[in-house]
């Protein structure tokens, strides 16, 4: 996820450096009054934490690669958007300082994808989820993982953006390149990756829930004896609750497929203006090229030449990526069956 | 993430050189300009980037950078640089796309050893003082101070949270399994990081803490 230099252009690099610098702003004056003087033990040992965390590998199908955690809604949910911002950027700062992790250029778009979108956006999108839900432990888990995957889709489609604009048609003389499909394998291989950050971030919430409750922060507006009283009454709770999931699965489905044809139908129009500037140098040689084009039944050609079953194709893994995401979500809230008494874990040193 | 945190806080503090010695601002700019100029310059001219890897190579020598160090490092992260310029051509069905590839292949890999010339040459403490001066607002620097402080701490509890899970599991499991010990793991972490983060707090209360950071010139 870290981008490296050499890969957005300066200017790319320049606005979204500014982005961040003003978000950050905003996460420090917020931090003043919030935390005062809790800012700095608190947020410096989120940011520890986070690095540590992303040091911990699991193991994926293919054997010799791993993932890990990124952590945005992590410490979002954990110690609040602002603080949470501003730990994952110092995080980054640290990667790309120390060991050189993610471009010193690139570092306002790492921190714009993953302390932005990550915190301040996942935030949102948690604590949306989570006050549908009803605020109880399965809610928080169920919104931890909505929120981590459609930040990592988020991500990936800005990153989209910012490749198709850091790449003017001019630097790429004469080539049939297609910005769509190569925006449709990233925002695909980001759903799956997502769903890893989904798994992650979700079950260690619900660990953390199991065992210190204490520890989550409650998004404002909703109080511990709130929903400690909502908990205590099943029956006003459970018609709004079936209301809160219909809402929920409907809201985030609508944003996935927003999404989705986002990454790849907005470059469409830019790509057209490619193809006319491109265009002399096809009539060049014409019959060879259209049909070296047809005569290859592989499947990227025939997205290529069917941009509309390209869009849809796109539409369907997202849509299927956030049926998978509603799952997990369903199936981590399921676990969070109130237990009795915390298996021995919880003593501290 | 796979950088150990041992050898990279003994090695920066052995011999400094000359080129350790320059003022931060130069070797920040300096490696800025450097990664600014493999940016710019178009994968038609790549033996401009050859030129520049030389130079940031003889900023390497002269920096007294162990050669071992320098190849472990770019082991780990050009791979990953590599593989993201694969998708560029891999996205195309092979067929185009491989200018873009061998472009930021070229960029990144002299960038890559151009933030490794400056992590190498920048402690992390003149780094703050850097940013201290330049007004970067002191609740970063200080919690910057304080995350680097504990990071290593954190690494510590990390790997005796490690080595006790492979000391019961024998180090073995199915992919389940391991994904749930990590998840414990991050877990388990979490929760004393953050109770460390209160003890720490009520520590500084104690000590006279009012929120302000204040550094002292050494």
């Amino acid at each position: 996820m870290h981008i490296p230099d050499g890969i957005l252009s300066p200017a790319v690099c320049a606005v979204t450096g500014a982005v961040s610098v003003f978000s950050l702003g905003l996460c420090l004056k917020q931090l003043k009054t919030t935390l005062s003087d809790r800012t700095i033990p608190l947020t410096g040992m989120t940011a520890a934490l986070i690095f540590a965390g992303q040091m911990v590998n699991f193991p994926l199908m293919v054997a010799p690669v791993s993932g890990h955690l990124m952590g945005g809604v992590l410490a979002a949910v954990l110690v609040g958007p602002w603080a949470g911002c501003l730990a994952v950027t110092l995080v980054l700062l640290v990667q790309c300082a120390l060991f050189a992790d993610g471009g010193l250029l690139a570092l306002g778009a790492n921190v714009l994808h993953m302390a932005v979108i990550g915190s301040l956006g996942g935030y949102a999108v948690y604590a949306t989820i989570r006050r549908l839900l009803g605020g109880t432990q399965a809610a928080t888990v169920a919104a931890t993982a909505i929120a981590s995957w459609l930040t990592v889709m988020a991500a990936s489609a800005l990153f989209c953006l910012e490749f198709q604009l850091s790449w003017p048609a001019q630097q790429l003389p004469g080539s049939d390149f297609s910005f769509a499909s190569l925006f449709t394998m990233m925002v695909t291989v980001h759903s799956v990756i997502g769903l890893g950050e989904a798994i992650i971030s979700g079950a260690v919430v619900g660990f953390v829930l199991r065992h210190r409750p204490d520890l989550i922060a409650t998004p404002a507006g909703a109080t511990a004896s709130e929903t400690s009283e909502e908990a205590a009454s099943p029956r006003r709770l459970f018609p709004a609750a079936g209301r809160a999931v219909t809402a929920g699965i409907i809201a985030s489905l609508a944003v996935a497929a927003f999404l989705a044809p986002f990454a790849s139908g907005h470059p469409d129009g830019l790509e057209s203006v490619a193809e006319q500037t491109a265009i002399e140098s096809l009539a060049a040689e014409p019959q060879v090229l259209v049909l070296a084009d047809y005569e290859i039944p592989a499947p990227v050609a025939s997205w290529e030449a069917a941009p509309l079953w390209q869009r849809l194709s796109v539409s369907l893994a997202g849509l299927l990526g956030t049926g998978t995401v509603l799952l997990t979500a369903w199936l981590l809230g399921r676990g969070m069956k109130p237990r009795t008494e915390p298996a021995g874990l919880t003593h501290g040193r | 993430m796979a950088v150990e945190p041992a050898g990279t806080t003994a090695s920066r503090s052995a011999g400094p050189t000359v080129l350790h010695r320059l003022p931060a601002t130069f070797k920040i700019l300096l490696t800025g300009a450097i990664i600014l100029a493999a940016v710019l310059t178009p994968p038609a001219r790549w033996p401009v980037h050859g030129l520049l890897a030389c130079l940031v190579f003889t900023l390497h020598t002269f920096s007294a950078v162990p050669l071992g160090t320098l190849l472990r490092r770019l082991l780990v992260f050009l791979p990953a640089a590599a593989l993201m310029a694969l998708a560029v051509p891999a996205s195309q069905g092979f067929r185009s796309g491989w200018d873009v590839m061998q472009a930021i292949l070229l960029r990144s890999t002299v960038s890559l050893l151009a933030v490794f010339w400056l992590a190498q040459v920048l402690p992390f403490r003149e780094l703050l003082q850097w940013l201290s001066r330049h007004k970067v607002p002191p609740a970063v620097v200080g919690t910057l101070a304080f995350m680097y402080r504990y990071l290593f701490v954190l690494w510590d509890e990390l790997e005796r949270m490690r080595s006790a899970r492979k000391a019961r599991t024998f180090g073995s499991g199915g992919m389940l399994f391991r994904w749930q010990t990590g998840i414990r793991l991050i877990g388990m972490l979490l929760i004393r990081s953050l109770d460390r983060a209160a003890r720490v707090h009520r520590a500084m209360l104690a000590r006279g803490w009012d929120g302000q950071v204040r550094f002292s010139d050494d």
